[in-house]
């Protein structure tokens, strides 16, 4: 049985043999009795076709339902991510869709998608990328213009770069909250280290210089109808389609493509035991080492299949499962994966478990145990029958449907397999032996050299990880925005024009004797701010004490709120009580008194603070000189100076909220004269490039009598 | 003149609607055993496999307050095999297990005690339970019903407790049909609950891992249990950790046999079958399984909400939001208005929570779902969000109560309606084309809303639903009072550690 037919892929399905049982039994079982008739299946075969453009298709009728498919294979990857880009890749993959098109924008692609009960999606993989179509047979015509647009003319629309990097820094800033993702995260790093694209994970600052360019690069260079392979089903006619897809990919022509070098890791194990506290009552425990890459010529893939099922990918019936949930109650998840599709460099090889945590060490040791007996000791011939039979046995649930068929053939000639692979595979499965399985364990699979990374508490641990190796303890912190952006080189001519247009503007602004003489400012204001349910009423009045005193009561529909900062520590006053400012926002209120004007014009002329001339710029379309200033927390600070008034009418720099920076701008006009100085008396917020805030001061009080009590917490 | 063209098409996509679901109606057999359990197939030829799937009605509403966490431990222990299976000797192994049972009943109520407890008795019982453990292990024979169905070539082998049902779930190649039958009427008939103080651990670990360690899972259970004060849809399916503490075979086997009852199921088969055969196949391995007096339905009924909730669950992680108002279920004509504002919501790129809240940076994801947590009883809208920093939960909370105020004021479009409907009526054929969607969908329907057919009445009572209908059902339910709000808030303070006590036992 099982054997190979010249005609196609034929999958039989009785079973092997009826069976030796591991366990000696007084009595028969009755499904032993049981005798099934063997099913002989001849899963249809896709046909394969190529359009006069290189285009490789694989093509599969089938007219069950009035459906119809797309999958699409790019040869690319995360793989080809630049090293200072890391998630280039997958940030292109995203906007490709959500981006639109050249001639269609984004929420009408959406829309005429949508209203047809049709998607278009694409996805990017380590070593490959996807784009799938799926709609309605009776809309195969307009359903491929769309494909066929969205993978030859994506617009990469800046805005929803922006969108899809924000999203991508907001996923940077929640990676350490489930503690699975935190132990893949660190354990991949770990094996493959810094320097390897599989070791790899986004930061703020990479994802943040991403720019459409690049993505724009990135599609042209891979996304070409040579580097393409489309498997195609459904509720269709090959010989109408042909035409179809000639006709929508007209004039998209082949181009030769250079591959980037992957980098080859050096495969060599570097064994390390590690912790990462986080205070949870179960620990999460990866515990492995390199995989394997399998090339077409891989030598021992059948006996790992084999391996693999019956060490922890087996499901219910593995070792790892037996042993640590069902013997001994350690886990509700646990196993192990080998992954066997890349091709660039061996993947990894590791078990999983997610135990209490005073079972930390004992989990550990079941686990590394489990993997010595199968090295150890050859397979019982029953267990490694068992294991033989599920998977000749459920070879053919990998052609239930057509879809999986043609991507499952697409997927070989992806990869350079035989094409006989599928057919050979249960003749393959069936010929390997109890000494195969342990060569394979032997070979591969190496307990001596472990990257353990657990995530728990280890205060409650059973017994030190010591006994595993000496161990690494992992600081995680809160990702944080790229450090401050360093003021640039300036020559000796920048720095003296700087001093000449600071010097200007403290004269236009009462000059510097009254600037001195002021040292608190009490403003009050009306402001209307925006908020995501529209616009919002506020009144404020704010003090400043210079050099750093600061408070700012609001008064809002909502209720009234008072934010106070001494100089060294803050608080919130609400009308439910007193809340502490966390410290790490203490520079933020130091650099909001530093950057006000009628203390920053006198504090950079009196005190040694580099600044320097950047240029100029428009602002309300008059043009104004750029002063380049570091404030107090290093973030610089660009003070726009116009160069007909000599006011400063517009302040621009970086702030970090919650772990993400945002540019703030403020926009400063209608001056009036207070007591011999100049104050503006219309000042506009705006962040990110949208209006925030748009204030009318009603008064302002220099050097005014101010109670202490204004920056003291209240009882 | 705008009305006209309005009905036109609708009446030209309810054309090609009905086709659809004609299909499905067409496709269905049904067959009702006199014991009354109830058989729903589709035969299909694309492959030589099944989808056999068999719901009880019996989810954790169905527990009492001492027997909390008991359907879900009961789907577990229905693994471990029956008086043939997963044993060498059953009637050498019984008498352990009686032991077993009685120390360990010993042990969990000296537990149960906590610091008045007893170390030394605690010490000695766990020893007597460890020997006893030992000695069944000579008969047992672990994981051999699972082993079974394995070596058969089994995808998807599982099952699933929810609050309303248990479903048991498994794929064969088609010709191994029978093997389901004997070894699924084998289980209903002589199963034996064994290894289940080990199996408990391995629950609790399950706990640990989807509710403890996990800050939605944390969230979603304080959120739960703060929106239904009086009704058992506020309650953990899994069960607090107390609960699980206390569960034992006795209350294990009591469950089963109260529920698991052949008039309190349906089973459902698709794939490559024959009808006739497989009706004769059910017929001689359940056939002779009695029917028996159901027990009652939940009676209690929860109070109407009568001022806002809102609970905050502190944990080491960024900030999430969940928000939810109670409204009725199946078949109440609001639950499909419901059904109809969710698509509207938070159906794809072009529904208002992804174009008017993700895409403009306040949350990276909001989301809505009608008919939280079952379908049995009167349930919730639910929505959640997650905040994009710097926005807070507050932002996304606002910008969501935005929403749902549009829904109450607007008439929702022609458009909208028309591409909500083109994708129910995909939903049709889309879902025909797994064997085990199919059959999922199949005894969800059949089993929660009593007929498989509801679906098709639920396709034609969404093309019913008019613009006014929307907004009706949005002043009545969206309102302040009617809602409970949960937030993920981040903990502060995350190095303290050490002295918080293992907390089940």
């Amino acid at each position: 049985m099982n054997r190979r037919i010249s005609t196609g892929l034929v999958i039989t399905t009785l079973m092997v043999c009826l069976m030796v049982w591991g366990i000696p039994s007084t009595f028969s079982k009755p499904h032993e009795e049981l005798a099934f008739e063997p099913i002989t299946f001849k899963p249809p075969v896709p046909e394969k076709r190529v359009l006069s453009n290189g285009l490789t298709l694989y093509l599969l009728e089938d007219h069950e339902l009035p459906l119809f498919n797309i999958n699409g294979l790019i040869k690319t990857g995360d793989i080809y991510d630049p090293a200072d880009k890391v998630g280039l890749a997958a940030i292109f993959s995203s906007v490709m869709r959500t981006g639109g098109t050249v001639s269609r924008e984004p929420d009408a692609l959406n829309e005429e998608l949508e209203s047809m009960a049709a998607a278009v999606e694409v996805g990017m993989s380590a070593e490959y990328g996807t784009i799938n179509l799926s709609t309605l047979a009776e809309d195969i015509e307009k359903g491929l213009e769309i494909f066929a647009d969205v993978l030859k003319n994506p617009a990469f629309r800046e805005d929803k770069l922006e969108l899809r990097k924000q999203q991508a820094v907001e996923g940077i800033r929640r990676r350490n909250d489930a503690p699975i993702q935190l132990a893949w995260r660190n354990f991949s790093a770990l094996l493959y280290g810094t320097d390897h694209p599989f070791g790899w994970y986004s930061e703020i600052e990479g994802i943040e210089s991403i720019t459409v360019d690049d993505l724009k690069a990135f599609h042209a260079k891979y996304y070409h109808p040579n580097n393409i392979m489309l498997a195609i089903t459904g509720d269709f006619n090959t010989e109408t389609l042909i035409p179809q897809l000639e006709k929508v990919f007209e004039g998209w022509v082949s181009t030769e493509i250079t591959f980037p070098d992957v980098p080859t890791v050096d495969p060599t194990p570097k064994p390390s035991v590690n912790y990462i506290f986080k205070d949870l009552n179960q620990t999460t425990m990866l515990i492995g080492h390199f995989g394997i890459k399998r090339t077409p010529d891989f030598p021992d893939y059948f006996a790992l299949r084999v391996m693999n099922d019956i060490l922890g990918e087996g499901g219910f019936t593995s070792r790892l499962m037996r042993e640590v949930r069902e013997k001994h109650g350690l886990a509700y998840m646990v196993g192990s994966i080998m992954p066997t599709s890349y091709y660039t460099n061996p993947g990894e090889w590791f078990a999983y478990s997610q135990t209490r945590t005073d079972k930390t060490a004992e989990a550990i040791s079941l686990i590394i145990d489990v993997v010595k007996g199968l090295r150890d000791a050859p397979v019982p011939e029953a267990e490694l029958q068992r294991t033989k039979d599920s998977l000749i046995n459920s070879f053919v649930f990998g052609f239930e449907s057509s879809a999986q068929i043609a991507f499952q053939q697409m997927m070989l000639a992806y990869r350079g397999f035989a094409p006989d692979f599928l057919e050979t595979f249960t003749d393959n499965i069936a010929e390997v032996t109890a000494e195969d399985v342990q060569a394979v364990a032997q070979k591969y699979l190496h307990p001596d050299a472990l990257t353990i990374v657990t995530v728990g508490n280890k205060d409650n641990f059973d017994r030190p990880l010591d006994e595993f190796g000496e161990v690494n303890e992992i600081e995680i912190a809160q990702p944080a925005p790229p450090p401050t952006e360093p003021m640039p080189e300036a020559s000796e001519a920048d720095m003296a024009k700087a001093k000449e247009i600071l010097a200007a503007a403290v004269e236009a602004h009462g000059g510097l004797e009254k600037l001195q003489a002021v040292k608190n400012m009490v403003v009050e204001a009306r402001a209307s701010a925006n908020s995501p349910q529209g616009p919002m009423q506020v009144e404020g009045k704010s003090y400043y004490v210079f050099p750093d005193k600061f408070r700012q009561d609001l008064k809002m529909a909502q209720g009234e709120m008072a934010t106070v900062f001494d100089g060294a520590s803050g608080f919130v006053i609400t009308p439910i009580g007193v809340q502490p400012i966390p410290p790490q926002m203490a520079a933020t209120f130091k650099d909001a008194v530093f950057r006000e004007t009628l203390w920053l014009l006198p504090n950079l002329s009196q005190n040694d603070i580099p600044i320097q001339y950047a240029g100029t710029e428009d602002v309300a379309g008059k043009p104004a000189s750029i002063l380049l200033v570091p404030q107090p927390s290093g973030e610089m600070l660009k003070l726009f100076v116009s160069e007909d008034t000599h006011y400063v009418v517009k302040l621009s720099y970086r702030e970090t909220a919650q772990g993400v920076a945002v540019i703030r701008e403020t926009l400063m006009e209608d001056y009036r004269d207070v007591d011999g100085v100049k104050v503006p008396h219309h000042v506009v917020q705006n962040v990110e490039g949208q209006l925030f805030s748009e204030s009318r001061i009603t008064s302002v009080t220099l050097n005014a009598e101010l109670d202490d009590t204004l920056f003291q917490e209240p009882e | 003149m705008k009305q006209i063209r309005y009905l036109l098409i609708l009446f030209l996509v309810t054309l090609h609607g009905i086709a659809s679901a004609q299909d499905l109606a067409d496709r269905v057999v049904e067959h009702t055993f006199p014991n009354g359990l109830k058989l729903l197939m589709i035969a299909r030829d694309t492959s030589p496999t099944v989808a056999p799937y068999l719901l009880f009605k019996a989810g954790s509403v169905d527990e009492a307050d001492d027997t909390r966490g008991i359907a879900h431990m009961l789907e577990h222990m229905l693994f471990k095999g029956t008086e043939t299976i997963g044993t060498k000797d059953y009637k050498k192994e019984e008498v352990i297990l009686a032991e077993i049972d009685r120390i360990g009943d010993a042990l969990d109520m000296e537990r149960a005690k906590g610091s008045r407890a007893d170390a030394d008795r605690i010490t000695e019982l766990e020893k007597a339970l460890k020997a006893q453990q030992e000695l069944a292990k000579e008969w047992i024979v672990t994981g051999e019903y699972t082993e079974i169905y394995t070596q058969h070539g089994s995808t998807g082998f599982n099952a699933g407790t929810s609050v309303d049902y248990t479903i048991y779930t498994v794929e064969l190649p088609s010709n191994k049909l029978e093997l389901w039958a004997m070894l699924e009427s084998d289980r209903l008939k002589n199963a034996v609950l064994r290894e289940f103080y080990v199996e408990r651990d391995a629950v609790k670990e399950e706990r640990r891992m989807r509710v403890d360690t996990q800050p939605g899972g944390k969230l979603y259970e304080q959120f739960i249990a703060a929106a239904f004060t009086t009704h058992p849809y506020g309650m953990p399916i899994i069960g607090w950790p107390s609960d699980i503490a206390m569960l034992n075979r006795r209350k294990a086997e009591e469950f089963f046999k109260v529920h698991y009852a052949p008039n309190n199921s349906v089973m459902v088969i698709v794939g490559n079958i024959d009808i006739e055969g497989t009706i004769a196949l059910v017929e001689k391995y359940f056939g002779d399984i009695p029917s028996q007096p159901l027990p009652s339905e939940v009676t209690t009924v929860e109070p109407q909400q009568e001022g806002e909730r809102r609970i905050e669950v502190e944990f080491d992680a960024e900030p999430q939001l969940m928000i939810g108002y109670h409204k009725p279920t199946i078949p109440h004509f609001d639950d499909y208005v419901l059904d109809m504002i969710s698509a509207i919501l938070s159906d794809g790129r072009t529904s208002r929570f992804y174009k008017n809240i993700v895409e403009e940076g306040i949350a990276v994801s909001a989301n809505s779902v009608n008919g939280y947590p079952g379908a049995r009883y009167n349930n919730l809208f639910f929505i959640s969000g997650t905040p994009r920093s710097p926005h807070t939960t507050v932002d996304v909370e606002e910008a969501i109560y935005a929403e749902l105020e549009k829904l109450k004021t607007e008439p929702v479009a022609e458009k909208e309606f028309k591409r909500i409907l083109k994708q129910v009526d995909a939903s049709f054929i889309r879902n025909l084309s797994s064997n085990a969607g199919m059959a999922q969908q199949l005894a969800f329907y059949e089993g929660i809303a009593g007929d498989w057919r509801y679906v098709l009445g639920w396709r034609e009572n969404m093309y019913k639903i008019t613009p006014e209908d929307i907004m009706k059902v949005a002043k009545t339910y969206f309102t302040k009072s009617n809602r409970t709000v949960g937030t993920l808030v981040k903990k502060e303070d995350t190095t303290s550690a050490g002295d918080e006590a293992e907390d089940y036992e």
